[in-house]
């Protein structure tokens, strides 16, 4: 069934598509409507479901794994300073192995107050162990909420999908909402191998001694990496199934290009057309979306910029102290790899700033012109 | 035999409290009381380590392990995704200290409450960051030492009314118990147990290292903060109705109480009274609310 | 016991840190500088019971309603409930620690009431399955010589009892009067003797028809003649007629002679057997009144005979002596007295009382009945034979007999097995202790009889308890520590006040020679009992186990038990030393002090 929706509605559809067992969720602009019309699909009893009115997004977290350590499918969805108060129990999420699906509306932190789209926010958690995927469409975020249950209970982590606040979430797209039965067949239902059972009973979470600590660490990254193919294979499956996949990473007329711009999120689909323009110009110039962050797809990236000689990273977000988070982990990705072309870190629309065309043509233009960048951070439209 | 109290023992030995310690022997009551099909859920607190360390149990019922603030919100996601996969008979059993309770915890507790969430909270109350190494915490009684309210500056303000607190939230049972009395604590978590909805329990839990007493004192200072009026045994449903269950049988100065810690030793004469006056007129408000 | 859980790489672990055994693992025994155990220790009412009785035993059995084996506990010690239930001064409840929690627990009104009760369900002892040839001679049935025959009996030893008078019982037959001891009672007890294989020949007295050389048939004789003999005024006028000793005066109403005594009696001495003339006299018609030497506080009688008396109109007149008796005709009519006072104690430790010089005065009387003391009849045991030789070694009894038997203090020497200085010959009861009441004579025979198994069997008579503590032919392993009421915790315990046994009320009481005290009712009984704190003795009230924070405490086995609670020697419980921390709530909380504390081992010197 085709609707024009917006994101947020799109994670509500996911979601409900999913049959989410436990919602637990707590108000915060620009997420408000996901969880809004959730209560609505519970209270009308077209989703069999227990939606918890928790009282902050920390509170949100714990729910969710408390559920989840039931054996229940658990879902939250949050944003900015809400993902931020989560922080302790994303780590917790991940330690307890628990596939908890989450949306975060990327939103700016404050103070001042921003209700705007920033990619700080999640990327700022990339240290949690969630899985983290970063969404164009609102299509995508509703395909990306369904396959995101089915990868973390393969691989037991949490996941999180991100979209743009107001460019996704309060976006109206239309979107194919596909059929139950046919997600039901994609994603059966959570028969979770370890929870809380008085016919079998255990101690979650104890004290771990250094003696056993590093091993179950161990064990994450193992099932990070092992998440790779995982996710690659439940993308196959969902483009099988449904007729869309999305790959880790996307391509946009990579082949002979010479400069590729690195991208994800919203900016991408301006990107698209900004490199359609340039080509027509005679630019040999490519696209890279980066659709999933964590784990890094370090091979994926490789292969894609080894034809390139410069690289343009776009970057929605900084890290304070080194740069745009997208840039570094690029730089980090190629730098033990067999070819290392310059890469430019370009920072711009924190705090929701419009990236139009023209702010990305520039991007382009300054990448062309220059052989490296002149600075580690290459700020762009600040008023200096 | 001589105690009406089920037999099945559902904590091992080997668990790693301090000898002495009330918060073993309470876990040991409250889970006789409520049985097998329970499961219980520790915020960080003197029983994270109590339990045991991984990969090894104490208890013989499911356990979670959880971070210090989500005592409320974690059982309220339990809860929820037992029921919603149909488990409805397993009670979900809180249990926190103080810290996670009157503290950090509050928060989320309140949440859950006023939520009326089905689970049952207890709060093992040995008085101060225990396991943290004796710190104070809001349910420190006045005057009593920890090492963030040393002597030359003990604690000045009343320990935090938890169960006004909750009896605040109007929920369907909240409930004082102590280790000296373990029928009326069992006989008050199988009351808990049958109903539905939020029960708040308050365990006065003595603690040897922290208030500075002979580890073979505790069920004597339990018994002794009891009938000394400082910590009365009662029940309060939905709020409002107000019932005491263990009337002391003798009356004890608070003296009787403080003079077997040395967490109260500094204590001048007049700290004494004063504490005596507090807990008088505590008794007399309680009394006249509860009737006799 | 639990293994330890080893990972030997990360593909064993679980993704999870989630347990996979349980801290049983976990000796925390390890922890302890200290250690409980459960050591039962000896309550004040066992340590003074002169009969030895196990008394905390058999009050844990009434309290659970087994009044038969509560009576065949104490018949493994006592013969005598039945009587000792109605004349025993009781020290046991002088001592009770209950005393000071709402009074001492009515032992001796329960132990009545278990002999009543036993003879109402016609319960009876078993005889041994035991037989040895070794035979023993008693002499005298009174308490000493019918408990010395029962225990050996009840070993296996053929035992012939010789008594002089027509009926056994000795002085509770003869110097105990009905309203005390009814006949009933003392007649079902000496049948139970008789039933384990006594043989009693009344009517025997040594030195007449019971000859030296008889007892040569026995291996070993015990000497229970008690102290028969009244001791004289030593006033002018004792020879008159109306004056009749104390207990042949009893002796005669028992055998059912007319004695006339009334219209006045004067009682003198302080002693029960002074008070049971008193009341005797008043049965029969006459006004009585005791004349004693000292004041009330010194008065050896038992206070509630004492009370009993006065309340039955007994008049007492304390601190008065008589110094001589008036007569008329050669028949008594009044007694002259001197008022006395009392100065520094005497060798009794009382104080000694001295008359008061120019305050005599003048008693009416028709009938004085002294009853001073009592003492050895002369002779009869030391009579010779002169037919038989004295050969080294020989030890046959009557050959000890003949030779003598030392004599001190107006007593037969004895040592703490109850054996005289003559090889086979044993003595006891009033004839060779100081103590003058049944329990005590009940004990002295038991003690014997202990020490005649042990002789006959070629054994060391070492190891036995002095004089005046009591031996048990069944002792509990307990520790001699007596348990005072300081270390009992109270917290455990409430105020409960003693109950009273019902009286018959004075005026019924006076006419004749019923039964004053009407004992328990079965409810009565079993409420005192439960009053019991059972000092020192673990009666599986669980508290320990309930309070232990490491569960390091269980019961050994489920109830029904196999042996009365009371004597499970603390092995009801099992400490779990594994575990255990040595915390020691479980000593701290323990009502009765059944638990000890001691160092933990490895840190003992």
């Amino acid at each position: 069934m085709e609707k024009v929706i917006m994101g947020n509605h799109a994670v509500s559809y996911g979601a409900k598509l999913a049959r989410a067992q436990v919602i637990a969720a707590y108000p915060i602009t620009p997420q408000t409507q996901i969880v809004e019309i959730l209560s609505e699909f519970c209270a009308d009893g077209l989703l069999d479901a227990k939606f918890i009115k928790v009282e902050s997004e920390h509170s949100a977290m714990a729910a969710c794994i408390g559920a989840s350590s039931a054996g229940a499918r658990a879902f939250t969805a949050t944003s900015g300073h809400g993902l931020a108060l989560m922080h302790e129990m994303l780590h917790w999420a991940t330690g307890a192995r628990l596939p908890i699906v989450m949306a975060n509306v990327n939103r700016a932190m404050g103070p001042g107050w921003s209700i705007w789209t920033e990619q700080t926010d999640s990327l700022s958690q990339r240290d949690t162990g969630w899985l983290q995927f970063y969404c164009e469409s609102n299509q995508e975020v509703l395909d990306t909420v369904i396959q995101a249950f089915k990868i973390a209970e393969r691989v037991l982590l949490p996941v999180m999908l991100v979209l743009d606040a107001f460019f996704l979430s309060h976006t109206e797209e239309p979107v194919d909402i596909p059929d139950q039965e046919l997600v039901d067949s994609y994603l059966p239902p959570y028969d979770a191998r370890y929870k809380l059972d008085t016919s079998d009973p255990h101690a979650f979470g104890a004290l771990v001694t250094p003696d056993h600590y590093m091993e179950l660490r161990y064990k994450i990254q193992q099932a990070m990496e092992e998440a790779i193919e995982v996710v690659r294979q439940a993308d196959r499956e969902f483009g099988g199934d449904f007729g869309r996949s999305y790959g880790l990473v996307e391509g946009y007329r990579l082949e002979d290009a010479e400069v590729v711009l690195v991208t994800s999120a919203t900016i991408t689909s301006t990107a698209r057309v900004v490199v359609d323009e340039l080509r027509e110009e005679g630019h040999k110039i490519g696209l890279l979306k980066v659709r999933m962050f964590r784990p890094f797809p370090v091979e994926d990236i490789r292969e894609a910029l080894a034809g390139a000689s410069k690289v343009a990273v776009i970057d929605r977000n900084i890290s304070f102290g080194h740069g745009g988070i997208f840039a570094e982990e690029t730089k980090a990705a190629l730098y033990n790899g067999a070819h290392r072309p310059p890469i430019f870190g370009f920072v711009i629309g924190l705090g929701g700033r419009d990236v139009t065309p023209a702010s990305i043509r520039g991007i382009a233009e300054y990448t062309l012109e220059h052989d490296v960048p002149e600075t580690e951070i290459i700020w762009r439209e600040v008023k200096k | 035999m001589s105690y009406a109290i089920p037999d099945e023992e559902l904590l091992l030995s080997g668990h790693l409290a301090c000898p002495g310690c009330g918060g073993s022997l309470s876990m040991r009551l409250a889970l006789k009381a409520l049985g097998e099909e329970t499961l219980v859920i520790i915020p960080a607190c003197c029983w994270s380590i109590i339990a045991g360390a991984f990969p090894y149990s104490s208890l013989k019922v499911p356990l979670m392990h959880t971070a210090f603030e989500t005592g409320g919100s974690v059982a309220a996601g339990i809860k929820a995704g037992l029921e919603i996969l149909g488990d409805t008979k397993t009670t979900v059993l809180t249990w926190a200290g103080d810290g996670g309770t009157f503290d950090i915890g509050l928060q989320a507790l309140s949440a859950a409450v006023e939520r009326n969430d089905d689970f049952i909270y207890a709060c093992y109350d040995n008085e101060a960051y225990m396991n943290t190494g004796i710190q104070r915490s809001s349910a420190t009684p006045w005057g009593a030492w920890t090492t963030t309210t040393p002597v030359r500056h003990p604690k000045e303000t009343p320990k935090k009314d938890i169960v006004a607190i909750m009896a605040a939230h109007r929920i369907p049972y909240t409930a004082t118990a102590t280790v000296a009395y373990p029928e009326d604590l069992v006989r008050k978590f199988q009351k808990a147990r049958g109903i539905r909805g939020s029960k708040f329990i308050h365990i006065l839990s003595p603690c040897p290292p922290g208030w500075k007493t002979e580890p073979a004192h505790s069920i004597r200072i339990s018994r002794l903060a009891v009938e000394s009026k400082v910590f009365p045994l009662y029940e309060v449903e939905n709020g409002e109705k107000w019932k005491i269950t263990v009337w002391p049988r003798r009356e004890v100065p608070v003296r009787e109480y403080l003079k077997l810690q040395g967490r109260f030793s500094h204590l001048t004469e007049e700290d004494i009274e004063f504490i005596q006056e507090n807990v008088d007129r505590e008794w007399e408000r309680l009394v006249a609310r509860a009737g006799r | 016991m639990p293994e330890e859980i080893v990972f030997k790489t990360e593909a064993d672990m679980p993704p999870l840190p989630m347990s996979l055994g349980t801290t049983l693992v976990n000796k925390t025994g390890s922890w302890r500088y200290i250690r409980p155990l459960y050591m039962d220790k000896t309550p004040p009412c066992n340590n003074k019971c002169p009969a030895g009785e196990d008394i905390v035993g058999y009050l844990a059995l009434v309290k659970e309603g087994k009044y038969k084996q509560a009576w065949e506990l104490i018949k493994q010690e006592n013969p005598f409930p039945g009587v000792c239930g109605r004349v025993c001064p009781h020290p046991c409840e002088s001592k009770c620690n209950r005393e000071e929690l709402g009074g001492a627990i009515a032992i001796h009104t329960i132990e009545r009431f278990l002999a009543d009760w036993a003879a109402s369900q016609h319960l009876g002892v078993s005889a041994s399955k035991q037989r040895y040839d070794a035979k023993v001679a008693v002499i005298g049935s009174g308490p000493a010589g019918l408990s010395c025959a029962y225990h050996l009996a009840r070993r296996g030893y053929p035992v012939t009892v010789f008594e002089a008078l027509p009926l056994a019982g000795g002085m509770m037959r003869v110097g105990i009067p009905e309203y005390r001891l009814p006949r009933q009672v003392l007649d079902r007890e000496i049948a139970d003797i008789e039933a384990v294989g006594v043989e009693i020949r009344n009517g025997m007295r040594l030195g007449a028809n019971l000859r030296m050389s008889d007892l040569d048939d026995y291996d070993a004789v015990f000497i229970a003649v008690g102290l028969q003999q009244s001791r004289k005024l030593s006033i002018p006028g004792e020879e008159a007629e109306g004056i009749v000793h104390g207990l042949e005066f009893l002796n005669r109403v028992h055998r059912g002679e007319e004695v006339q005594v009334a219209p006045r009696v004067m009682v003198i001495g302080g002693g029960n057997t002074a008070v049971d003339a008193a009341r005797t006299a008043l049965r029969l018609g006459s006004k009585a009144t005791i004349l004693y030497r000292r004041s009330r506080a010194e008065m050896p009688a038992i206070t509630e005979e004492i009370e009993e008396a006065l309340a039955e109109g007994v008049e007492i007149r304390y601190l008065t002596t008589p110094i001589e008796v008036l007569t008329e005709s050669g028949r008594v009519t009044g007694l002259k007295c001197v008022k006395m006072g009392l100065g520094a104690p005497d060798e009794s430790g009382r104080r000694r009382p001295i008359p008061i010089e120019g305050s005599e005065y003048t008693l009416e009387a028709n009938t004085i009945i002294p009853a001073i003391a009592q003492e050895l009849e002369d002779g009869s045991w030391k009579l010779e034979d002169g037919s038989w030789k004295l050969e080294a070694g020989d030890r046959r009894p009557a050959l000890s007999l003949a030779a003598g038997l030392e004599v001190e203090g107006g007593r037969i020497v004895i040592n703490e097995a109850g054996a005289t200085t003559a090889p086979a010959i044993f003595a006891g009861g009033d004839a060779a202790t100081p103590f003058g009441t049944v329990a005590h004579a009940i004990g002295s025979g038991k003690r014997a009889a202990l020490a005649i198994d042990r002789y006959l069997r070629g054994e060391e008579l070492s190891g036995f308890p002095p004089i005046e503590e009591a031996v048990h032919a069944f002792p509990r392993d307990t520790s001699p520590i007596i348990v005072r009421f300081e270390d009992l915790n109270l917290a455990y315990f409430e105020e409960l006040e003693r109950m009273a046994q019902p009286q018959m009320p004075v005026e019924k009481r006076v006419r004749g020679f019923q039964e004053v005290n009407l004992g328990f009712s079965e409810k009565d009984a079993q409420a005192e009992a439960e009053r019991c704190f059972s000092c020192g003795t673990c009666n599986l009230c669980d508290t320990c186990l309930i309070f232990c924070p490491d569960v390091a405490i269980a019961r050994l086995m489920a109830p029904p038990y196999p042996v009365p609670l009371a004597c499970l020697n603390g092995a009801g419980y099992k400490v779990n030393y594994d575990y255990c921390k040595g915390c020691g709530v479980c000593a701290e909380e323990c009502p009765r002090y059944a638990i000890s504390i001691e160092e933990e081992l490895k840190w003992k010197k």
